[in-house]
């Protein structure tokens, strides 16, 4: 029976290789990307317990959330273009500018 | 073995994968490629889910939007240094510990609470409520919406104009 | 408040007045001259309210509660007028103000801001002295006590550039503290014994048999102990030759006439008191005596002429002593008197010749007579008057000492002050002699002193004069109690010593360097001041200064070492704490995914 549970097991599956790919990925690019699917996983599990609680709220929230996710991917990306103008780089590590 | 069980388990598989294949490619082309089908994977479960207009709007901006324009971006950054980008990871030990470490805490508490396993009757059409709630009760989150898009717009622009 | 205790406390406002005018006020006191004649002015005033003070015997009493507490003040402030303060009012005043006067013309060559400054604590000291002598209890005494020794310091140290000067008022101030804090710790004890302060109280205890406390000894000694501090007896003494670093007027007035005798008038207030005590009063004799003829053997080989006037005062001051602890206080005190008039006289004397021949060495003046006549006649009057000889004001006083150690049995301090006074007219004519006759030395024009100076000396010299022949006519009462003999053998030593030192200073018979040689130890002992200096620093340089060192270690490598430690243990936490801060976001996003896992781990224990 395929019930809450899964598909907040799924969702938290998804969850965690977005995490592994913020982790581990060199390119910027490469870290958004990562971070989408974590975002994913958000509105899986959203989605999921708005079906099962029988709650509109949920629905509305993953509205927002994807249209507040592509805001932000836009503005990361131009971010990324613009410090890749000026350092001819997007590697990861090269951008520790803030270090201590 | 219902056929909503077959359906979940394939989309399932499909979405693990294509998400492993997102963090895992050297190629970050293809990685985007892969991404698109993770979220058009999401968007069946959004289907499986009784929500077809989710499932529309995951396909509209998520599929389409979000994906078209990291494909920008990639081509814009490739052209400018000339090459095609490697994508190697690393430390991938690490990650995956620590990613491993979060999933089991995760879970941990997932399978300790008290969950049903039993779907309710589907509502009315979700559709329809959703548009009636957005112009209702989450009016004003619906117009903050549009002033935060307005304003990513604008942020969009100005970084992407460069020096003047 | 009737006028009878007004005209005290305008006698003792007057120079606080001036003092704060002075000490507020700067560019009045930067003036130089215009602070001298607001402080002689005022003393001036105080000088004439202390005369019909004493003139109209008034006998007052008045305090003011100061700290209160439940059945009646813990502490007040007032003043006790009676004939013993009445007297201290006029010669305070007195001396005050002619050393005042005199000091416009010994300063005049200072620049204006320090002979402001100079004035200011005279006013101050002035002030101090006269609430001491009318404090009605030990704690107001003790106060300006403490205000009188701090004005010492001030007033000695006054050329504080002079590194000699500055040693010596702290000297002072070390020595007198030493016997201050027997002081306090005696007046203290005696509080909680009896639950006040006041002599009143005291004295009234005193009569009443009331007084049974134990230990009344040790207390009485630990009072006692201020005075051998402040009025430099032995072992305490060694501070008043070094004091004389001042200038010569503050000499004159505070260690010969006023401050040092704040001691004696001590005991001689608190006679009631030490008279239930008699083993006590009988060592203050002892040690009067003693210190008397120390002092005077001193004397004999000092060339400084301010020296040898300070080991005179130490001496005189150890016959005060011997007649307040003989239970003659009367003669002590009366001693006190005449002496702080001759005192002053032979200070501002010595003043005007060292200020003529430029230096203090006796060896390098000689034939004075001739270029200063007046200063040389009132400086062998005051002689004559310290000598003993009649009628001149010392003897009376001093053969009254006499006769009272004599009267108390005490026949070894008796003989100690009989030696002390042929010691005494000895080495006083050997500086007369020595300074004023015989040949002059070439170098330098010396000339005789400004009027200004002059003044104070005759008026001193004249009082000195009168107030002999009073004795001699009026006051008889000491007379007929001593014996006969007393009074032919008192100016039989003092011929003696004049005629010694005829012949060894004057006439060259008697060489002096051959009786030095046959007196030897005693001569290598009283030149290097039978060691006791040499003693005090020793002890101040290992026990005072060592212990400061084992604190400075202390300081620098516990205290400081803690601090530093902890320091470079925080500094070092720092630097390998910022390698967390590697600038990398992906770092960052790790430590996200460690605090969370943190918070899982912290959510299931808190569960359970």
């Amino acid at each position: 029976m395929i019930g809450l549970p899964s598909y907040l097991v799924l969702a938290a599956l998804v969850f965690s290789i977005g995490l592994f790919g913020v982790l581990t990925r060199r390119n910027a690019v490469g870290i958004l990307l990562g971070i989408e699917l974590m975002l994913n996983a958000v509105n899986i599990n959203l989605v999921a317990f708005a079906r099962f609680n029988g709650d509109l709220t949920g629905l509305i929230f993953t509205l927002f959330t994807i249209s507040i996710t592509v805001a932000e991917i836009a503005v990361g990306l131009a971010i990324v273009i613009a410090i890749f103008r000026v350092r001819r780089t997007v590697e990861a590590d090269r951008l520790d500018l803030l270090r201590g | 073995m219902t056929l909503e069980t077959v359906g979940f388990w394939v989309v399932a598989v499909v979405l693990l994968a294509s998400s492993l294949a997102v963090v895992l490619t050297p190629n970050l082309f293809h990685a985007v490629l892969y991404l698109a089908a993770a979220l058009v994977a999401t968007g069946v479960i959004f289907l499986l889910l009784d929500q077809p207009f989710l499932f529309a709007v995951q396909l509209l901006l998520y599929a389409g939007g979000v994906v078209t324009i990291v494909v920008f971006a990639i081509m814009l950054t490739e052209r400018l240094v000339g090459e095609r980008i490697r994508q190697t990871s690393r430390h991938l030990v690490n990650g995956a510990i620590v990613a491993a470490a979060v999933f089991a805490g995760v879970a941990g508490f997932l399978l300790q609470a008290p969950l049903t396993t039993v779907r309710p009757q589907p509502a009315a059409d979700a559709t329809v409520a959703i548009g009636r709630a957005l112009v209702g009760p989450f009016a004003v989150t619906l117009l903050l919406l549009g002033v935060l898009l307005v304003t990513a717009l604008l942020g969009a622009l100005h970084f992407a104009r460069g020096e003047e | 408040m009737t006028a009878d205790v007004l005209l005290p406390l305008l006698v003792l406002a007057m120079p606080f007045v001036s003092f704060v005018l002075l000490a507020v006020v700067g560019p009045l006191r930067r003036t130089g001259r215009g602070a001298g004649v607001v402080s002689i002015a005022a003393i001036a005033v105080s000088f004439v309210a202390a005369l019909v003070v004493w003139d109209r015997g008034i006998v007052a009493a008045r305090t003011w509660g100061w700290i209160p507490a439940d059945g009646g003040p813990i502490a007040t402030v007032g003043v006790l007028v009676d004939p013993l303060s009445n007297a201290m009012l006029v010669l305070v005043t007195l001396v005050s103000l002619l050393v005042q006067i005199y000091s416009l013309a010994y300063l005049a060559d200072e620049r204006r801001a320090p002979l402001g400054r100079y004035y200011t604590y005279q006013s101050l000291f002035v002030f101090s002295m006269l609430g001491l002598v009318l404090a009605p209890g030990f704690l107001q005494m003790f106060i300006f006590w403490e205000l009188v020794g701090l004005c010492s310091y001030l007033l000695i140290g006054f050329w504080y550039e002079r590194p000699a000067a500055a040693r010596a008022a702290v000297k002072a101030f070390w020595i007198t503290k030493l016997g201050d804090v027997g002081f306090i710790v005696g007046i203290v004890l005696l509080w909680s014994a009896t639950g006040t302060f006041e002599f009143d109280d005291l004295f009234e205890k005193a009569q009443a048999n009331a007084l049974a406390v134990p230990g009344l000894a040790a207390i009485m000694f630990l009072i006692y102990l201020g005075a051998v501090g402040k009025s430099a007896q032995f072992p305490l003494h060694v501070w008043l030759p070094d004091a004389m670093e001042g200038p010569t007027p503050v000499s004159a007035l505070i260690h010969a006439a006023t401050m040092v005798t704040a001691g004696v008038y001590m005991v001689t207030r608190t006679e009631p008191l030490f008279a239930l005590v008699p083993e006590v009063l009988t060592l203050i004799a002892w040690v009067g005596a003693f210190t008397a003829l120390l002092a005077a053997t001193m004397a004999c080989v000092e060339g400084d002429i301010k020296r040898v006037l300070a080991y005179s005062t130490v001496s005189q001051l150890g016959y005060m002593m011997a007649a307040a602890g003989a239970g003659a206080s009367p003669a002590g005190f009366l001693h006190l008197l005449t002496h702080g008039l001759f005192k002053a006289l032979l200070f501002l004397a010595a003043g005007a010749v060292i200020h003529a021949a430029g230096t203090n060495d006796i060896f390098r003046m000689g034939g004075l007579f001739r270029a200063m006549p007046h200063t040389a006649i009132v400086f062998v009057v005051g002689t004559l008057a310290l000598a003993g000889v009649p009628p001149l004001a010392g003897f009376f006083s001093k053969e009254a000492v006499l006769g009272g150690v004599w009267e108390a049995h005490l026949a070894v301090p008796f003989l100690m002050l009989a030696l002390t006074a042929l010691l005494t007219a000895f080495y006083m004519f050997r500086v007369v002699f020595v300074t004023f006759f015989g040949r002059a030395h070439a170098g330098g024009h010396p000339h005789e002193a400004p009027w200004l100076m002059r003044g104070p000396l005759w008026v001193l010299a004249i009082l000195t004069v009168v107030v002999g022949i009073r004795l001699a006519l009026g006051g008889g009462e000491a007379h007929e109690e001593a014996p006969a003999w007393l009074a032919p053998l008192s100016v039989g030593l003092a011929a003696a010593g004049f005629v010694l030192a005829w012949a060894m200073y004057q006439r060259g018979a008697i060489d002096p360097a051959r009786v030095a040689a046959a007196l030897a130890p005693l001569d290598y002992a009283a030149r290097r001041r039978y060691g006791l200096d040499a003693l005090y620093a020793g002890l101040y340089r290992g026990i005072i200064l060592g212990f400061s060192r084992l604190i400075g270690w202390i300081d620098r490598y516990f205290v400081d070492g803690i601090l530093n430690a902890l320091t470079a243990l925080t500094l070092r936490a720092g630097d390998s704490l910022r390698r967390m801060q590697s600038g990398r976001a992906q770092d960052y996003v790790y430590g996200v995914a460690f605090g969370m896992l943190l918070l899982f781990v912290c959510a299931q224990l808190w569960r359970r």
